[in-house]
C-alpha cells in the first residue's frame, strides 16, 4: 500500500506546481560556498535550501531578499551530515577533506567549478538548474544574462574605451581571464595587455599611471582605506588621474563568482559607461 | 692617536656618509619601473616635463624616498641609543620586539578595522605597543641588565607579539584581511604617498629630537652609573626617554611601512669601528648608516629581478639575521661567561 500512497502524493505535487518538468519532488540541499550560496538562493525553492555558507551572511554578500531564515553551516562536514540533504552544492574550492568525508559518507555531491568564459557561465546555470531541479529558472537567468549584455554592448556602442580592471594591491586580472573576456565581449579593451599580463599580475602604480588607460575598473568606490590593498587604489597618483569620474565601479560581489550575479554585474557596467561617459 | 686626528677622523666619516645618503637619495628617485632618464627625472622634481613624470617623480618615489631616509635614520639612531643606554652592543629595538608588538599595534587596528588606515589611530597604537614592549622589557631586565637575560627577555617578547598578532590573523573573518595582514607585516616602502609621510614624520622627528637630547648622558653613562651619577644624570629619567623617544620612532616608522628589521642592530656597529665607543659621538654617524642602509636595501628591491616584488623587510632581515649570529660569535666569551 506504501507504493500507491507514494505515487499519490507524487501525483499531488505534480498537480499542484502544475509543471510536468517536476518529475520527482525537488531535491532538499544545502550550499557549501558562497558562489554556491548565490545559485541557490536564485534556482531552487525557499523550502528546499536546508543551509548556505558560513560566510552567506556577511555584509559585503548582501543577497537579494531575507536569508536569516535559513541556517548557517560551519563549513566543516558534521551538521551536514547531521541533517542529511538529498543534495550538497559545493565548489571544486570548497575543502577537499570535507568532500571526500561527505561522499564517502555516501551524499550526494554536486561541485561546481568558477566559469572562466561567458559561455561556462550560461552552462553553470543551465546545469545548476538541472541539479536543482529547475530548470525553468535556469532559462530564466540565462535570458536576463543575455539581456544585460546586450544593454552593456549598446551601452558600448562606437565608445571603445581602454580599461584596466584594477583590484587591491595593484593586481590587475589579465586579458585572458574572465574580467578580460568579459571586457572584450561587451566591446572595451582590457589594458591588461600592455602590461604584459596574460593570466594577471601586479602592476606597480607607476607602471599604471605610465600607461594611462582611458578608465579603471574597480569594486569600490569611497575613500575608505580599510586596510593597504585599499590604500593602494587610494593613492593620490592614482586619484589625480583617475578621480571618481574616470573610474568605473563593479562590486566585487557580483563579479567573483560568475553566475546568476553576472547578469548584476553587466547592469551595474552599463550603468557606469553611462555616467562616466558624459 | 691624538685627539685630534681622532676628531677629524670623525668627521670626515660623517661627511662621507653623508655624501653617500645624498647619492642614494639620487639614485632612489632615479628608479623605478618606468624607466626614467636623470634628465627627465630631474626635471620633473622641478616642475617640469610631462605630467605622468611629475607624478611619478613627485608623487611616487618622492615620499617612498624621503620613508627610506627618514626610517633608517630612527632605526639607526634608535639602535645606537639603545646600546648606549644598556653599555651593551646587542642592544637594538628589533631584539627587544620593539617593531613586532608596533605591529601588533597596528594589525589590532587593520583588523578590529576601527580606523582608515592613513589615520593616525594606526601610528598611535604601534607606539603604544611599542612603549608597552621596551618598557616592559627593560622593567623585567633589571637596572644592570646582562645581556642573556636582555636577549631572553626580548625573545620572549618578540615571540609574544607575534603570537599576538597571529591570533588577530586567526581570528579575521574577512578572507582577504590575513593576506593584507601577512603582506604588511613583510615591511615595504613600495607605493607609499605623502599622506603616510606626513604620518610618520611628526613621531619620527619627535623621537629623533629625544633620542639626541640624550647624547651627553649615553657619554656619562658609559664611565659607568655611578660617575653618571655624580655627573648629575638622572638614570631613570634617561631610561624613560629612551623607551619614549625609541617608541615615538619605531612606532611611527612601523605604522606606515610593516616591520624593517636589523637596521638598528647593525648601523651602531658598522660605525664603531670609525668613530671610537663614545655613544654620544656615535648618535649621528649611526643615523646616517641606517638611512644609507635602507635606502641601499630599497634601490636593491627595485633592481633585483624577480617575478614578483621582494619586500624591503625581508632583504634587511636576510642580511641582519647572519649579522646578528656574527655578533653572538664575537660576543661569545660574555654571554658565555654570563657575566656581562
Amino acid at each position: 500500500m506504501r507504493w500507491l500512497f507514494g505515487v499519490l502524493i507524487a501525483i499531488a505535487a505534480l498537480a499542484v506546481s502544475g509543471s510536468a518538468a517536476l518529475a520527482a519532488n525537488p531535491p532538499r540541499l544545502v550550499s557549501m560556498n558562497v558562489c554556491t550560496d548565490q545559485l541557490v538562493l536564485r534556482l531552487a525553492d525557499p523550502e528546499q535550501i536546508l543551509g548556505l555558507s558560513r560566510f552567506s551572511r556577511d555584509g559585503w554578500q548582501s543577497h537579494a531578499g531575507d536569508i536569516s531564515r535559513y541556517p548557517v553551516l560551519s563549513g566543516g562536514a558534521e551538521d551536514v551530515l547531521l541533517i542529511r540533504p538529498d543534495l550538497v552544492v559545493a565548489s571544486a574550492f570548497d575543502k577537499r577533506s570535507t568532500r571526500e568525508l561527505l561522499k564517502a559518507k555516501g551524499l550526494r555531491l554536486a561541485e561546481l567549478a568558477v566559469p572562466r568564459t561567458l559561455d561556462e557561465a550560461r552552462q553553470q546555470i543551465r546545469e545548476a538548474g538541472d541539479i536543482i531541479g529547475h530548470p525553468d529558472r535556469a532559462a530564466v537567468e540565462i535570458a536576463r544574462l543575455d539581456a544585460a549584455l546586450a544593454r552593456a554592448r549598446r551601452a558600448v556602442a562606437e565608445r571603445h574605451y581602454r580599461v584596466l580592471p584594477l583590484s587591491r594591491r595593484g593586481w590587475v586580472a589579465g586579458s585572458d581571464s574572465f574580467v578580460g573576456s568579459l571586457l572584450s565581449e561587451i566591446g572595451l579593451r582590457s589594458a591588461a595587455g600592455d602590461l604584459g599580463f596574460n593570466f594577471g599580475g601586479f602592476a606597480s602604480l607607476e607602471a599604471i599611471v605610465n600607461l594611462r588607460p582611458d578608465f579603471i575598473v574597480v569594486s569600490q568606490a569611497g575613500d575608505y582605506a580599510g586596510d593597504d590593498g585599499q590604500a593602494f587604489l587610494l593613492h593620490p597618483a592614482l586619484e589625480r588621474f583617475y578621480p571618481p569620474e574616470k573610474r568605473i565601479v563593479i562590486p566585487e560581489r557580483m563579479t567573483e563568482c560568475g553566475g546568476v550575479m553576472l547578469a548584476d554585474a553587466l547592469d551595474a557596467l552599463t550603468a557606469e559607461l553611462k555616467r562616466v561617459g558624459r | 692617536m691624538t685627539n685630534e686626528d681622532a676628531a677629524r677622523r670623525r668627521i670626515g666619516a660623517t661627511a662621507a656618509l653623508a655624501a653617500l645618503v645624498a647619492l642614494l637619495v639620487l639614485i632612489s628617485l632615479g628608479i623605478g619601473p618606468v624607466r626614467l632618464s636623470p634628465l627627465a627625472v630631474a626635471e620633473a622634481l622641478f616642475g617640469g616635463g610631462s605630467d605622468v613624470a611629475q607624478v611619478i617623480v613627485r608623487e611616487i618615489r618622492l615620499p617612498r624616498t624621503l620613508l627610506a631616509l627618514a626610517i633608517g635614520a630612527i632605526l639607526g639612531l634608535s639602535g645606537a641609543s639603545l646600546q648606549g643606554l644598556l653599555r651593551n652592543p646587542l642592544a637594538s629595538p628589533d631584539l627587544f620586539g620593539a617593531p613586532q608588538s608596533a605591529a601588533f599595534g597596528a594589525v589590532l587596528i587593520i583588523a578590529l578595522g576601527l580606523a582608515d588606515v592613513r589615520s593616525y589611530a594606526l601610528p598611535v597604537a604601534a607606539i603604544i605597543a611599542a612603549f608597552g614592549s621596551v618598557f616592559v622589557l627593560l622593567s623585567i631586565a633589571g637596572r644592570n641588565a646582562g645581556l642573556l637575560i636582555l636577549i631572553l627577555s626580548g625573545l620572549a617578547i618578540s615571540s609574544f607579539a607575534g603570537a599576538a598578532t597571529a591570533l588577530v590573523m586567526n581570528l579575521a573573518t574577512n578572507p582577504f584581511l590575513v593576506l593584507e595582514i601577512t603582506f604588511w607585516l613583510l615591511g615595504s616602502l613600495e607605493d607609499r604617498s605623502f599622506q603616510h609621510v606626513m604620518l610618520a614624520f611628526p613621531f619620527i622627528i619627535a623621537g629623533a629630537i629625544m633620542l639626541f637630547s640624550q647624547r651627553h648622558a649615553f657619554r656619562a653613562l658609559s664611565l659607568g652609573e655611578e660617575t653618571a651619577q655624580s655627573l648629575g644624570v638622572d638614570v631613570g629619567r634617561l631610561r624613560l626617554f629612551v623607551i619614549s623617544g625609541v617608541a615615538l620612532g619605531v612606532g611611527g616608522a612601523v605604522a606606515v611601512t610593516g616591520t624593517i628589521g636589523f637596521i638598528g642592530l647593525v648601523a651602531p656597529h658598522l660605525m664603531r669601528p670609525l668613530i671610537g665607543h663614545d655613544p654620544g659621538r656615535l648618535l649621528v654617524p649611526s643615523a646616517l648608516t641606517g638611512s644609507a642602509l635602507l635606502l641601499a636595501a630599497d634601490i636593491a628591491v627595485r633592481i633585483i629581478p624577480s617575478t614578483s616584488d621582494i619586500k624591503v623587510g625581508v632583504l634587511t632581515s636576510i642580511i641582519g639575521v647572519p649579522f646578528f649570529l656574527y655578533l653572538i660569535m664575537r660576543e661569545r666569551r660574555a654571554l658565555g661567561g654570563g657575566v656581562a
